[in-house]
C-alpha cells in the first residue's frame, strides 16, 4: 500500500519514462512509429506465405489467426523481453536519482500496451475493410489483455531483478520466449493439441512425451498466455464461445475451470515476482 | 524541527574478491565454501544534525565515504545500520542531467530531470523558461542533447535543479561547473539560495568552495567522522594533515 502512494507520487518520473521509451524506440527511422504496426503486420505476412500459400493448410480464416494469436504474444512477450532489462539499461539512473524501482518494469509493460492499442486500431480498421462486424464480444479482449498484462508483470518484476546480479538471465528469457511462442495457439488452432491423442514417431522424446500428454495438455490450457490469447479469439473471431470446439472436448476440458487457474497463477506470479522484486531493489544501486 | 539528521550511520560493502569468470571456478569457490565477497565499511558510525537554513561541507580523501553518504541521504543507498532523516523538500543532486537520454531534445531531458527532482508537469512547464533562459540555451532546447558540448549538458543540468524551489540541497561534486562565467553564476546561485535560508549540504574536493560557501564542515576519513566544527579550522586542519600524508609519501618513495 505504501508502495502504491509512492509510485503515485512519482508517476510523473513513469510516464516520462514510457514518453522516452516510445520515442526513442524509433529514433531516426522515417516511418518511425509505424514500425510498430508494419512489423507484425509483416511477420504475420510471412507466416502466412509459409503456412497457408505454401503449406496450404486447412484453416478456414488462417490470416484472422494469425493476427489474434499474434497481438497478445507481442504484448506478452515484447513486455517481458523489454522488462528484463530494464533495470540494468537504466543502472546511471538508478545508482543517481531515487524513484519506486518497479516504475521501470512497469514503464515497459505501459509502452508495450500503447503499441498494443495502436495494434488495435489498425486492426479494427483492417475489419472495417473486410467488412466483419463489430459486436460487443470484442470487449472480451480487455479481460484477456488484463490477465496477460498482470502475468506479465510478475514475470518482469522478477526477471528485472534477477538481471541485476546475474546476466545469464537475459539469455535465458530470450531462448525461453523462442520455445514458449510455440507453446502458446499463435501459429495454429488449440484442437491441434488438445485433439492430439498420441505423438507419431518412435524416438525417445516422442514416447516419453506420450507418457505425460494428458498431463501436458492440462497445463497448456493452464498457461495465462494461452488462455489470454483464446479470450481474444474467442472475442474477435467466435462472438464470445468457447473456444474449444466440440462436445467431447469441452467437457473434457471444462474452460471456467482453467480461467480460474490461470487467473490464479497469473496472480500468484505478479505478487512473487513483485515481492522479490521488492526485496531486492535496495541493492541494484550498490550492485549494478 | 532538524533539516537532516543523521544517527549512528553504519553503510557495508561486499566487494567481490575476484571475478567468477567459469562454472568450475564457481563450483570450486561454492564447495570450499569461500563467500567471494570481502566486506568492507563505507561509513562506520556516522552521526550529525543539520538545522534548517544550515550549510554543511564534507571533505575528506578519495575513499572516505563522503558520496556513500550523500547517496544514503538521497535515498539511492540503503543504510546497513542507522537512520537518516531529511526533512523539507529535498533536491539531491548527485550528478547533473540525472537521466538525460542523448537522442531525446533539451526540452525533453528537462521534463523528465525535473520529475527525477520531485517535480510534476505543470511546474516544469511554469519554471521552463526560466530555466532554459539560466542556462542560456534559448535557441538549442529543441535539438537533441547529443548534440550539446559537455559544458551545455551541466549548464542545463545544473539549471533544472536550481529552479526546483528545495527546502534542502544535497550537492555532489557539482559546485561551480561550466566556463568560468556559468562557473560563477553557479556559485552565485548557491550563495543566493543560502542566503535565502536554505539548507545546503555538499560533498566536495575544491576546499576553497567548501570554505565560501559553508560556515560548517564536517571531515570524513576511511567511514570514520574526524572532525565535525567550524569550516576554516576544519580545512586548515585537513590541508594540514593531507600534506603531512604527502610528505610522508615522498620520503617513502626517497627512501632507500
Amino acid at each position: 500500500m505504501k508502495e502504491l502512494v509512492e509510485l503515485w507520487r512519482y508517476r510523473e518520473v513513469l510516464w516520462n519514462l514510457v514518453r522516452r521509451n516510445l520515442k526513442v524506440r524509433y529514433k531516426n527511422s522515417i516511418l518511425g512509429f509505424f514500425w510498430s504496426l508494419l512489423n507484425p503486420l509483416m511477420q504475420i505476412g510471412v507466416w502466412y506465405l509459409v503456412f497457408k500459400v505454401i503449406w496450404n493448410n486447412t484453416e478456414r480464416n488462417y490470416m484472422a489467426l494469425l493476427i489474434t494469436g499474434f497481438l497478445p504474444w507481442l504484448f506478452f512477450s515484447q513486455t517481458v523481453l523489454d522488462s528484463t532489462s530494464s533495470v540494468t539499461q537504466e543502472m546511471a539512473l538508478v545508482k543517481k536519482a531515487y524513484f519506486p524501482r518497479c516504475a521501470l518494469p512497469l514503464a515497459a509493460l505501459l509502452s508495450n500496451f500503447i503499441h498494443l492499442a495502436l495494434a488495435f486500431v489498425v486492426l479494427l480498421v483492417l475489419f472495417a475493410i473486410w467488412r466483419v462486424d463489430v459486436n460487443v464480444h470484442y470487449l472480451l479482449v480487455i479481460p484477456a489483455t488484463l490477465l496477460l498484462a498482470v502475468f506479465a508483470y510478475g514475470l518482469s518484476a522478477m526477471l528485472a531483478a534477477w538481471s541485476v546480479f546475474y546476466s545469464d538471465v537475459k539469455f535465458i528469457v530470450g531462448n525461453t520466449m523462442g520455445l514458449w511462442f510455440f507453446l502458446t495457439p499463435v501459429l495454429y488452432p488449440l484442437h491441434l493439441v488438445l485433439g492430439k491423442a498420441r505423438l507419431a514417431g518412435e524416438n525417445w522424446l516422442a514416447v516419453l512425451l506420450n507418457d505425460w500428454l494428458p498431463t501436458i495438455k492440462q497445463l497448456y490450457l493452464l498457461d495465462p498466455v494461452t488462455i489470454g490469447m483464446l479470450g481474444y479469439r474467442s472475442g474477435l473471431l467466435e462472438g464470445g464461445q468457447n473456444p474449444i470446439t466440440g462436445a467431447q472436448l469441452q467437457a473434457q476440458y471444462p474452460l471456467g475451470d482453467y480461467i480460474v487457474g490461470a487467473v490464479a497463477i497469473a496472480l500468484a506470479v505478479a505478487i512473487l515476482g513483485h515481492l522479490i522484486f521488492h526485496r531486492l531493489s535496495p541493492l541494484f544501486a550498490e550492485r549494478g | 524541527m532538524v533539516g537532516i539528521q543523521v544517527r549512528d550511520l553504519w553503510k557495508q560493502y561486499r566487494r567481490p574478491h575476484q571475478r567468477v569468470s567459469t562454472l568450475k571456478e564457481a563450483i570450486v569457490a561454492f564447495l570450499r565454501g569461500e563467500t567471494g565477497y570481502e566486506e568492507f565499511w563505507a561509513l562506520r558510525s556516522v552521526s550529525f544534525a543539520v538545522e534548517p537554513g544550515e550549510a554543511v561541507g564534507v571533505v575528506g580523501p578519495n575513499g572516505s565515504g563522503k558520496s556513500t553518504l550523500l547517496a544514503i541521504m538521497a535515498r539511492v543507498l540503503t543504510p546497513t545500520r542507522g537512520a537518516v532523516s531529511v526533512s523539507g523538500r529535498v533536491c539531491p543532486m548527485l550528478e547533473l542531467g540525472t537521466g538525460f537520454h542523448p537522442d531525446l531534445s533539451g526540452r525533453d531531458n528537462v521534463y523528465l530531470n525535473a520529475s527525477l527532482l520531485g517535480l510534476n508537469r505543470r511546474e516544469t512547464a511554469g519554471r521552463y523558461d526560466a530555466i532554459v533562459e539560466f542556462a542560456e540555451l534559448e535557441s538549442f532546447m529543441e535539438a537533441p542533447v547529443k548534440t550539446y558540448s559537455s559544458g551545455m549538458v551541466v549548464r542545463l543540468g545544473f539549471s533544472v535543479a536550481v529552479h526546483l524551489d528545495p527546502e534542502v540541497l544535497l550537492i555532489d561534486e557539482v559546485l561551480g561547473v561550466g566556463d568560468e562565467h556559468f562557473h560563477h553564476k553557479s556559485f552565485d546561485r548557491l550563495v543566493q539560495f543560502k542566503q535565502e535560508g536554505r539548507t545546503i549540504f555538499v560533498v566536495s574536493h575544491d576546499l576553497g568552495s567548501v570554505e565560501r560557501l559553508c560556515a560548517r564542515a564536517i571531515w570524513l576519513d576511511q567511514g570514520h567522522m574526524v572532525m565535525d566544527s567550524d569550516s576554516p579550522q576544519v580545512i586548515r586542519k585537513y590541508r594540514a594533515a593531507v600534506e603531512e600524508w604527502e610528505q610522508r609519501d615522498g620520503e617513502a618513495r626517497a627512501g632507500p
